[in-house]
């Protein structure tokens, strides 16, 4: 599906009085959200609960209140077939520092029961074949990013969860980001990206939420005439 | 691509930890290092020229040497044993493994049983290498009981692994890991531990596998066993979730 016909429809993540609490610390609150397939920008400045909110949508961290439903099941890094369906990247690059780049999305692959050719086609989306063979230790952080996005999207998880997916990354390592994203986007496949730099994710985004201080402050989707109000 | 099974995917973590370990060489040299300075000094603060036989003939009241040498072998197990199992998850921690491994689609036991696996890989070597120096320092000749040690050894690391790695992954959460690992297995681990000395020290006394399956410390070593092994595999998710 091209870029332009896109259009995200179907519900897939419900959010319900959603709070989340470090102590006395309120990182979400009442967070009330129903996300659709699609790219959804998830902006907002430091600390104003982006990562814990991905955290949540990931099963990684249970909330202090509320529901999150993926697909209209409860969100919980226990249940397997809920994992099966999400790709995240952390701020962590998520790898084996003492495996090569192909080592470890070989490694995954095989948890995942996918091929060794849909490793050299990530590899090649995300310009890695280079470094294949070098040991993600020495990569430098950019390096790294583009190779945790290389394993976030390798068994094709409906849910995407990325958490500044652009950072270290130069503009043309960018590109190559936002093109595997595209490439990965499918109607019932639901992506969110959270980063404080929106300028990146809203050129290709489907819908926009921006976040302040654990509340959601705007939640908007775009139309064929431009960006409406949601829910 | 069919998926693999619960023991394949398990066996790709067990093989990947110790792909790793044989790179980053950084848990099994400092348990190593511990043993073999740990038995040097005892080599030379305990009588070497008393063979085991003359144990047995000490006096009532008399710390048997045997008894001293069982003690101090597995002493010296437990806490190289700990300072690996605090290492269990620092090959996902360097770069936030952790959160991706706990989403991959395999059962929480299977994540536990691979763990465990590779911490009793890691502990085998350490008494592969260590039994013999202490059977050197100390002129242990067991003769055909060398088959009875190795078993009693093999029910022990069972028990050991599956309480330390449990404890493993709760101490992992924390930030002073290495200091709360010890003070939540050592409380658990003191039977096992005292069942493997009073069976060692019945194998040093010449008492051989009859003694050692009279004595109801085996049985206490059996249930253990089965009971952290399967507590570790069951509670493990609630650990390291």
């Amino acid at each position: 599906m091209s870029e332009a016909s896109w259009r995200s429809s179907q519900s897939c993540v419900e959010l319900r009085g959603l709070t989340v609490s470090y102590g006395s610390t309120i990182a979400l609150r009442q967070v009330e959200l129903t996300l659709y397939d699609g790219v959804t920008g998830l902006f907002g400045p430091n600390g104003a609960g982006k990562s814990t909110l991905l955290r949540v949508l990931s099963g990684l961290l249970r909330p202090s209140g509320g529901s999150a439903l993926l697909f209209g099941e409860e969100i919980r890094s226990s249940n397997e077939s809920i994992r099966r369906k999400i790709g995240y990247v952390s701020h962590d690059s998520g790898l084996y520092a003492r495996l090569s780049v192909v080592e470890n999305l070989t490694l995954f692959a095989n948890l995942y029961g996918v091929t060794a050719v849909r490793v050299d086609e990530v590899l090649d989306q995300l310009d890695m074949n280079e470094w294949r063979s070098t040991q993600v230790g020495a990569l430098s952080a950019g390096l790294k990013r583009r190779v945790a996005v290389a394993r976030a999207v390798l068994h094709e998880p409906d849910v995407l969860l990325l958490d500044e997916p652009y950072a270290n990354l130069d503009d043309d390592a960018s590109e190559r980001v936002s093109a595997t994203i595209l490439s990965w986007r499918a109607p019932g496949r639901v992506a969110v990206i959270a980063t404080h730099g929106a300028k990146r994710v809203k050129a290709f985004a489907d819908s926009g939420i921006i976040i302040q201080r654990g509340n959601v402050i705007s939640y908007r989707r775009r139309t064929s005439t431009g960006y409406e109000v949601a829910t | 691509m069919a998926e693999r099974g619960f023991v394949s995917k398990t066996t790709l973590l067990i093989r990947k930890d110790l792909l790793v370990e044989t790179r980053a060489r950084d848990t099994l040299p400092p348990m190593l290092a511990f043993c073999l300075t740990v038995a040097l000094l005892l080599a030379f603060s305990l009588p070497g020229s008393t063979v085991m036989s003359d144990a047995v003939d000490l006096p009532v009241g008399t710390i048997a040497l045997a008894d001293v040498i069982a003690g101090f072998l597995w002493i010296t197990i437990l806490f190289a044993g700990l300072i690996g199992f605090a290492r269990t998850f620092e090959v996902e921690r360097t770069e936030g493994a952790l959160d991706a491994l706990l989403l991959v689609p395999l059962d929480r036991s299977g994540l536990f049983a691979a763990k465990a696996l590779s911490n009793f890989a890691y502990i085998v070597i350490v008494q592969l290498v260590l039994v013999p120096v202490f059977a050197l320092f100390f002129s242990l000749d067991l003769g055909v009981d060398w088959l009875v040690l190795a078993g009693v050894i093999a029910l022990v690391d069972i028990g050991f692994v599956s309480i330390g790695t449990l404890f493993a992954s709760l101490a992992a959460q924390t930030r002073s890991r290495e200091l709360i690992l010890p003070v939540l297995a050592l409380p658990a681990l003191v039977p096992v531990f005292i069942a493997a000395v009073e069976l060692t020290s019945d194998l040093f006394m010449g008492g051989g596998l009859e003694a050692v399956a009279a004595r109801g410390w085996f049985g206490v070593l059996l249930v253990f066993d089965l009971v952290f092994a399967t507590v570790g595999a069951l509670a493990f998710e609630f650990a390291i979730d």
